[in-house]
């Protein structure tokens, strides 16, 4: 393969011809093809920011959770100085993997290869035998460290970088940050993982998870149509279901220019339920008052109204953002469940991580607020697990039908349909909208999704 | 005190001098109740498997991490899990499957095989239930793949003598596997 800015495949085809940028249309052999997959973990995983966890997994100086930075292993660990660090996997001796457990605490991890020896953050500490210097004179003991990321903590949710020199984080959130705000930042005492995250493993390119994760909206309806059958949008006395979440699909859509995007699903339905009013009645205040954010509950809205301006306060109590996406490999939910004890929130992030160009892990974390009341925690807990994740109710459809894009992505045919994102918004902002982007209202269409390919065609397109 | 909301009540211990002898009429009986859920959770029988579940039901698969020897006990994660299950959210997954048509994760279902082996049955401190150990390997053929899925498990149990019956009361889900090997546990363990 050629790496160019316009990258040619061994076959002569190029990075050009797998995309039109005119007619919206990526061609399906992106799904599956390895060289490309070659060419994502330089370009993207090796130069954007990447999800890997959150900070209340690892408390203490010491703690440490192996994760994924593309196709890499890394060490997140928090150090002597209680700052979070993240290194290469990856002894720099003779290439042994350094910690082959998923979580634990030391102040010094050994390879168990030859011996040696680095702190929590991925300084080299020393081999064994000092006086004999087994790691030679030809390089000093910084040179020898593990490789080091740059890390960003941003609402306690941990990012890193192989791009030393590159974008700062707040500049590849870009205009994502005053909604991503509302979500990560709503409380002084912050968030917390209510545990360690589910993994497994997919049978299906990163990207079917991905692109799905850049705010899809039409899926929802077909594919997790049981939610209205029998699940928690069945609609009071209609007969065996009905089977229409169309209501589910209004609102407004966000889209930034790395491919941060977002769904912010219109309360006014629930809130009228709710409160008997018509929303345009209630001052914003009133409206939070009758359905908080999820995870938080009515007497901690006063904290978190001194928090927020008053243009976002608006879009929390009217659209607020309840799916959407980390470019690359990163979704958020924070969505409001009815039940029959009324509207419950769930919190949760996934990570989708590359494992070759068939395969995935998915990973999935829970969350609520620390201040969370515990029964509340528990409560959201116990939701998101019956409707996400492993066993989800929900996204049990997503991950069996992955694989089958995957697979349809190599034959000689197929490999050259194309996936297509055609349905496009004609309007402006809704009337009154605050917030930053690039902004649809109504009906879901397909922008958010076209401006994930959009931002991976630039980075594919990147010599450097 | 999350925790102490999140843990399931702990089961009784599995004491030697509780042990039900293999072969004994009531070892018997609970080999044919584990036989033949796993006939009928193999065949679809979802309502019927769903009248031998306790109103009280607590179901959980813990998570699982890779650590040290010395930290085996601590292999096991129990406030988020792959499953944390009530009697009403297991009747939800039941019902997504019987009732509508669009369980996509498993329609069309899976072929599947539960074989269980290795049962090891305890009186407990309730005269009318019973600890039961046995290991399950689920074997999962999806669409036309040529592998399978295996899903490797110890089941911990309540079996609660209501009436006549047997029921389900409790059970505790051990997944060998840190990663699960399978698109989704949208299938009864």
């Amino acid at each position: 393969m050629q790496r160019s800015a316009n990258p040619t495949l061994s076959d002569g085809t190029k990075l050009s011809d797998l995309i039109n940028l005119e007619t919206r249309e990526v061609k399906m052999r992106t799904l599956s093809d390895p060289e490309l997959y070659e060419l994502e973990m330089e370009r993207i995983f090796g130069k954007t920011w990447v999800f890997l966890g959150h900070e209340t997994e690892i408390p203490n100086k010491g703690d440490f959770v192996v994760r994924d930075m593309g196709s890499d292993s890394v060490l997140m660990a928090r150090g002597a100085d209680n700052e979070v660090y993240v290194s290469l996997n990856v002894c720099p001796h003779r290439g042994m993997k350094i910690s082959t457990h998923d979580v634990g605490n030391t102040q010094v991890h050994v390879c168990i290869y030859h011996g040696w020896a680095f702190k929590p953050n991925g300084d080299f500490i020393g081999a064994p035998v000092e006086k004999e210097c087994m790691h030679g004179t030809m390089m000093t003991k910084e040179q020898l460290s593990l490789k080091k990321a740059r890390v960003a903590i941003y609402g306690g949710l941990v990012f890193a970088t192989w791009n030393i020199e590159g974008p700062s984080f707040d500049e590849f959130l870009g205009d994502a940050k005053w909604y991503f705000d509302t979500l990560w930042c709503r409380t002084d005492s912050g968030m917390e993982v209510l545990g360690p995250p589910q993994r497994f493993t997919i049978r299906a390119n990163w990207k079917t998870a991905c692109e799905q994760s850049a705010s899809d909206g039409f899926h929802v309806l077909t594919l997790h149509r049981w939610l209205s059958e029998v699940g928690p949008y069945r609609k009071p006395g209609s007969e065996g279901g009905g089977g229409d979440l169309t209501p589910e699909m209004y609102g407004t859509e966000v889209y930034t220019a790395h491919a941060h995007t977002m769904r912010c699903i219109e309360l006014d339905r629930k809130i009228r339920r709710l409160t008997g009013k018509e929303p345009a009645d209630l001052s914003v205040k009133e409206k939070l008052e009758a359905l908080p954010p999820p995870g938080l509950t009515k007497e901690m809205l006063p904290e978190m109204l001194r928090r927020f301006s008053d243009d976002q306060l608006k879009v929390m109590a009217w659209r607020p953002p309840q799916v959407g996406n980390f470019f690359p490999n990163g979704l958020f939910e924070f969505v409001y469940i009815p039940t029959p004890d009324g509207v419950i929130g769930v919190m949760a992030l996934h990570a989708y991580v590359p494992k070759g160009p068939d395969k995935l892990e998915f990973v999935n974390w829970i969350l609520a607020e620390k201040d969370t009341p515990p029964e509340l925690k528990a409560t959201m807990l116990r939701l998101g697990v019956q409707l996400l994740g492993t066993s989800g109710m929900v996204e049990q459809d997503d991950s069996d039908t992955w694989p089958h894009q995957t697979l349809a992505a190599k034959g000689a045919m197929s490999k050259e349909i194309t996936l297509k994102y055609q349905a496009m918004y004609d309007n402006a902002k809704p009337e009154g909208w605050p917030g930053p982007g690039d902004v649809g209202d109504g009906f879901t269409k397909d922008d958010t999704q076209w401006r994930w390919w959009q931002y991976w065609h630039e980075l594919m397109s990147a010599e450097n | 005190m999350l925790q102490k909301l999140l843990e399931p009540t702990p089961l009784p211990p599995s004491f030697k001098a509780n042990r039900v002898r293999a072969g004994d009429s009531l070892y018997n009986e609970i080999l044919d109740f584990l036989y033949d859920e796993a006939e009928m959770l193999d065949n679809l029988r979802l309502s019927e498997w769903a009248e031998l579940i306790t109103k009280d039901l607590e179901y959980n698969a813990p998570l699982r991490h890779t650590r040290t020897t010395t930290q085996f006990a601590q292999t096991y994660s129990r406030n988020v899990q792959h499953l944390h299950e009530n009697y009403g959210s297991m009747m939800m997954r039941v019902k997504r499957i019987t009732d509508t048509k669009s369980a996509w994760g498993e329609d069309p279902p899976s072929r599947i095989k539960r074989l269980v082996s290795n049962v090891r049955v305890f009186k407990t401190d309730k005269e009318n239930e019973f600890k039961v150990e046995s290991y399950l390997l689920l074997t999962r053929s999806r669409f036309d793949f040529d592998y399978f899925d295996l899903i490797p498990c110890v089941r911990h149990d309540i079996l609660r003598r209501e009436g006549s019956e047997l029921k389900l009361a409790r059970r505790e889900i051990l997944l060998d596997q840190v990663v699960i090997g399978t698109p989704n546990l949208g299938i009864i363990l």
